[in-house]
């Protein structure tokens, strides 16, 4: 089983895309191999937040076999980041850059990440929301500061790339047990498996990107990889049910 | 046959790359890709002769899996380029010519003209590391060159803006579109077989910078016609360095 944890449902303001509708990207999805996946809207980006949540709850309970969703959060008043996790968000994931807020300024993700860790909840923190040098990036060293703030919380590193970004990656790889990195963005060479060989199968989990970026492409680069069957199903399934603590 | 239009080979370490013909046919063994089109990163990034003198020396200890890229670290060379040119083309067999664009140093400048009418001239197509808004200023000048837009847009300087490197296509019928890239946005690909047909678009890895599974994937995967992957795969480039059969 292949189990995606950066999917997007929703529209894409930049181009058309194949699916945008739960149900097309699930067809999507199934095509390029992936059976399940973790979603969130582009809605929450590029509108509001929680409208977006609601969507992706919606789609969550429609499609319960292949969905998964995290919560897309930002700065609001009274947030119950409980009630979330009620709702059946298995985590959730920032995006700075798109929602106008310095995360080490704003008291919302320092709130998140302290209720966050006493969760065990996972946090993804994407440097970009897919590999085009047109989408907004987060800068590298507020990455790095806010995982430095928060050493506990279970951080998904997103959206990385090569060179700077990746030796960032391995910078708090090695620093913080608790970071794991998505590969939907790794498009280097042997680069997969040079992260397996130095910091071990566990710190990476599957992400594709899809339906934005080609879902075949993303799992190719794993199938390929120069790593052993175990450490494979480990990245494609085993950390993701452990981590989001999925059946 | 699958033909990888976009290799590097030799020593860099601002791309942290060392990487040898030996190395590079093993990989392309590896991933099921027939001929690599090599350019060589001393010529690339520091002297023209001393890299392309290199490269000729992996081309001939695998001279039917390389085909060599004559390569120039700047437009800003005169007629040694022309010279040297003539002498990759000639004397070592060199198919095309690899160069690279950055906002800083810009091959968009008149020093370009004559470099492109002479591939014309030689037959050698032009693989280029650049932005459409360059191709816009050069092509027009140079209808008779085949110019291979590297990335086809998706590289920082280009923005990744795909879309806009297809419109530059579409009114520039010597813009060739070479796939290598970060970016695999799901859609491109048959977006650029739609509006250009698939004679236009010409597979590339960037190996040994990009992981070449993934590149070959976004081909593989997309959906349309055998025919279009095969043109794509290795077809259109062979046609376009002359050595379709």
């Amino acid at each position: 089983m292949i189990i995606d944890v950066n999917a997007f449902i929703g529209k894409w303001p930049y181009w058309p895309i194949r699916a945008s509708s739960a149900s097309d990207v699930i067809t999507a999805l199934r095509e390029w191999g992936i059976d399940r996946a973790v979603i969130c809207s582009t809605r929450s980006l590029f509108v509001n937040f929680e409208d977006g949540n609601r969507e992706v709850e919606a789609a969550r309970v429609a499609h319960s076999a292949e969905l998964e969703a995290f919560a897309c959060l930002a700065p609001a008043k009274e947030l119950d980041f409980g009630a979330y996790q009620q709702r059946g968000f298995r985590g959730v994931r920032i995006y700075p850059q798109y929602h106008s807020y310095h995360p080490l300024y704003v008291s919302f993700v320092d709130a998140l990440c302290e209720d966050a860790a006493a969760r065990g909840w996972p946090v993804m923190l994407p440097h970009r929301s897919i590999m085009n040098w047109s989408v907004p990036r987060l800068d590298l060293d507020w990455m790095i500061a806010l995982v430095e703030r928060h050493p506990t919380v279970n951080w998904i590193l997103a959206g990385i790339n090569y060179l700077h970004e990746y030796q960032m990656a391995e910078m708090l790889l090695s620093r913080y047990p608790t970071v794991s990195v998505e590969t939907s963005c790794i498009m280097g060479f042997d680069a997969v498996a040079r992260l397996v060989r130095d910091f071990g199968a566990s710190r990476l989990l599957f992400g594709s990107g899809a339906p934005l970026q080609n879902g075949a492409a993303g799992v190719s680069k794993i199938v390929h990889a120069g790593i052993t069957d175990t450490e494979r199903e480990a990245i494609f399934e085993g950390n993701a049910r452990r981590l989001l603590n999925l059946r | 046959m699958i033909v990888d239009a976009h290799v590097h080979i030799g020593k860099s370490m601002r791309l942290q790359i060392d990487v040898d013909g030996e190395t590079l046919v093993r990989i392309a063994d590896q991933v099921g890709i027939d001929r690599i089109c090599c350019t060589d990163l001393t010529a690339l990034f520091y002297d023209m002769r001393e890299g392309n003198r290199l490269l000729f020396e992996e081309m001939k200890r695998f001279p039917d899996r390389i085909i060599g890229y004559a390569t120039i670290p700047s437009t800003r060379f005169g007629q040694a380029i022309l010279d040297e040119l003539e002498r990759c083309r000639n004397d070592y067999g060199m198919r095309g010519l690899k160069m690279y664009s950055t906002p800083d140093c810009s091959i968009a400048e008149p020093a370009t003209i004559p470099i492109l009418e002479k591939c014309a001239e030689l037959g050698m197509p032009v693989l280029a590391h650049t932005t459409p808004w360059e191709c816009e200023q050069l092509l027009p000048l140079v209808p008779e060159c085949k110019f291979m837009i590297g990335h086809s847009g998706g590289q920082p300087w280009a923005k990744g803006d795909w879309g806009r490197t297809i419109m530059s296509a579409e009114r520039l019928p010597n813009l060739y579109l070479e796939l290598a890239s970060s970016t695999t946005d799901a859609d491109f690909l048959e977006a650029a077989v739609a509006r250009l047909g698939a004679q236009r678009v010409i597979f590339g890895t960037d190996t040994p910078l990009l992981d070449p599974y993934s590149q070959l994937a976004k081909v593989c995967d997309a959906p349309i016609s055998k025919a279009d992957k095969d043109l794509i795969l290795g077809g259109n480039i062979l046609r376009l360095m002359g050595l379709a059969k």
